[in-house]
């Protein structure tokens, strides 16, 4: 373990104590959630000038609220009791996040945070890509102040966040499609407890004559260095009734908007053909979900 | 950075000075003496030092263990305090799911959550459950027959 120089472990039960602890320590203090992202970088060595952690876990940010304009996720809210949410199991337009949700082992789902797993910026992990798809929002305060932005301004590079000194995540905001919509996501990974070698989310909104009035499509896993939206694939689909004709030529698109890589995991050719795939799948899945969805 | 902490642990409450920075299995195995709790990979890759937090399963290897303060740990010696074997620990003895026995208190302890929340679960949930604990001995078939058998009550 790494934090040599730790001189606190906190768990601060207000914002109060938030903002004295960041005030004192600094950009030497560190944010730990669920914690199962901190320890890799502990284990790893990464953590030596860290002198105090800030647990949020007592801070009130676990909840799930379903309001008419869309779902609000505290950051805290981990893997598990999203899953158990029933809003999850009854909306087809959040199908991408509970497929994703379901991908690590139930011993990370159960400490794992929806805030962490975006604040780490590891276009690895799944949730983030479902979240993409879904066009979600993320609330973030610092010393008592709040914005809000897209959460694809959030990833700033692999590993790396645009959070500006001090800022904790606090919610991410997931506005509901108009009409009918459905999502799903898909993850090609070599074992059962590793990261992706390619990971696609795909969410559409289907108007009255069947044509896609929204299309939105996002990869991770080694396709760039952070998640992807697939804004070549989405504009083929845009308008258009997506038979098996568009599906592929979308899916083939993709090739436009990811920037694949060779690995421990895959070749750089194997991601880019897997890319293509995942897509035409999670598309079709997304279509096929949407078609039981009551308008 | 030592640090006294309240645990309660098997529903007994120790005071002890752990690392602030120290994973509760280390707490468990090294200070408690509760070495059923197994040290594998010690990065949440292999699942053996599973242990229940507020009836979760959780790599003890990777929660701090002052994030454990103030919440109820269950190892898998608190399964047969009373001298008793747990269910599952009979289904896994009766089933031969056991062969070195290293991975053997991960998968009990991962499947103690599964069967609070289930008294039926099908093959496939039994295996999505146990998807974050490796054997490298039994081929997981009688694991999972176990488990299926613990279920319907041994
Ligand atoms: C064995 C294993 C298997 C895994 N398998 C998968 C998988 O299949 N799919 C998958 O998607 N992921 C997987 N993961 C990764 C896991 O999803 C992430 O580690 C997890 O989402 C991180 O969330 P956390 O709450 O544990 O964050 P932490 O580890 O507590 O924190 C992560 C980072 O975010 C920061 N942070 C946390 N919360 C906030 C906040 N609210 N505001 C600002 N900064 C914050 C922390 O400072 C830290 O830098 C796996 C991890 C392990 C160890
Ligand atoms: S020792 Fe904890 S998962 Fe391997
Ligand atoms: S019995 Fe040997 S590792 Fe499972």
């Amino acid at each position: 373990m790494s934090l040599r120089q730790l001189k606190e472990f906190c768990i601060p039960g207000d914002w109060a104590e938030v903002d004295a602890q960041l005030g004192r320590y600094g950009a030497r203090a560190f944010v730990l959630a669920g914690g199962s992202f901190v320890h890799g970088l502990d284990a790893r060595g990464l953590l030596h000038e860290v002198e105090a952690l800030i647990d949020i876990r007592n801070l009130g940010l676990d909840y799930i609220r379903a309001e008419s304009g869309g779902l609000r996720i505290g950051a805290t809210t981990t893997f598990a009791h999203l899953q158990a949410a029933p809003t999850l199991g009854e909306s087809p337009w959040l199908g991408a996040l509970a497929d994703a949700l379901a991908c690590p082992p139930r011993q990370i789902r159960n400490v794992a945070t929806v805030g962490g797993s975006v604040a780490a910026s590891c276009p690895y992990f799944d949730p983030p890509t479902a979240l993409m798809a879904l066009d979600a929002r993320v609330a973030v305060v610092a010393g008592g102040a709040r914005r809000e932005f897209p959460l694809g301004e959030l990833f700033a590079g692999t590993f790396e966040n645009s959070l500006r000194r001090g800022e904790i995540i606090v919610e991410l905001f997931l506005p509901r499609p108009t009409g009918r919509s459905a999502s799903a996501f898909l993850k090609l990974e070599g074992n059962a407890n590793d990261l992706a070698i390619v990971n696609c989310a795909a969410s559409l909104e289907i108007d009255a004559q069947g044509r896609c009035s929204e299309a939105r499509i996002a990869l991770g896993g080694g396709v760039g260095d952070a998640i992807a939206r697939a804004t070549s694939a989405e504009r083929l689909l845009q308008g258009r009734v997506a038979d098996d004709e568009v599906l592929w030529s979308a899916a083939e698109a993709v090739g436009e908007d990811i920037d694949p890589h060779t690995d421990h995991r895959a070749s750089a050719a194997y991601r880019l053909a897997v890319a293509k795939v995942l897509t035409r799948r999670a598309l079709t899945c997304a279509l096929a979900r949407s078609a039981r969805t009551p308008t | 950075m030592m640090q006294l902490v309240t645990l309660e642990v098997n529903g007994e409450q120790h005071e002890i000075a752990v690392e602030a920075d120290g994973a509760l299995l280390a707490v468990l195995r090294d200070g408690l003496g509760l070495i059923g709790t197994k040290r594998g990979c010690d990065t949440g890759g292999c699942g053996c030092c599973t242990v229940l937090v507020d009836g979760r399963a959780v790599y003890s290897c990777m929660m701090y263990t002052l994030s454990a303060q103030g919440r109820k740990i269950t190892t898998i010696e608190g399964l047969a305090a009373d001298g008793k074997l747990d269910p599952l620990q009979e289904a896994f003895v009766n089933t031969g799911a056991v062969q070195c026995g290293y991975c053997t208190c991960g998968f009990i302890m991962v499947a103690k959550q599964l069967l609070s929340e289930t008294n039926n679960p099908d093959e496939d949930a039994i295996r999505h459950a146990i998807a974050g604990n490796l054997c490298r001995c039994t081929g997981y078939h009688k694991i999972v027959e176990a488990i299926r058998l613990a279920a319907k009550g041994g």
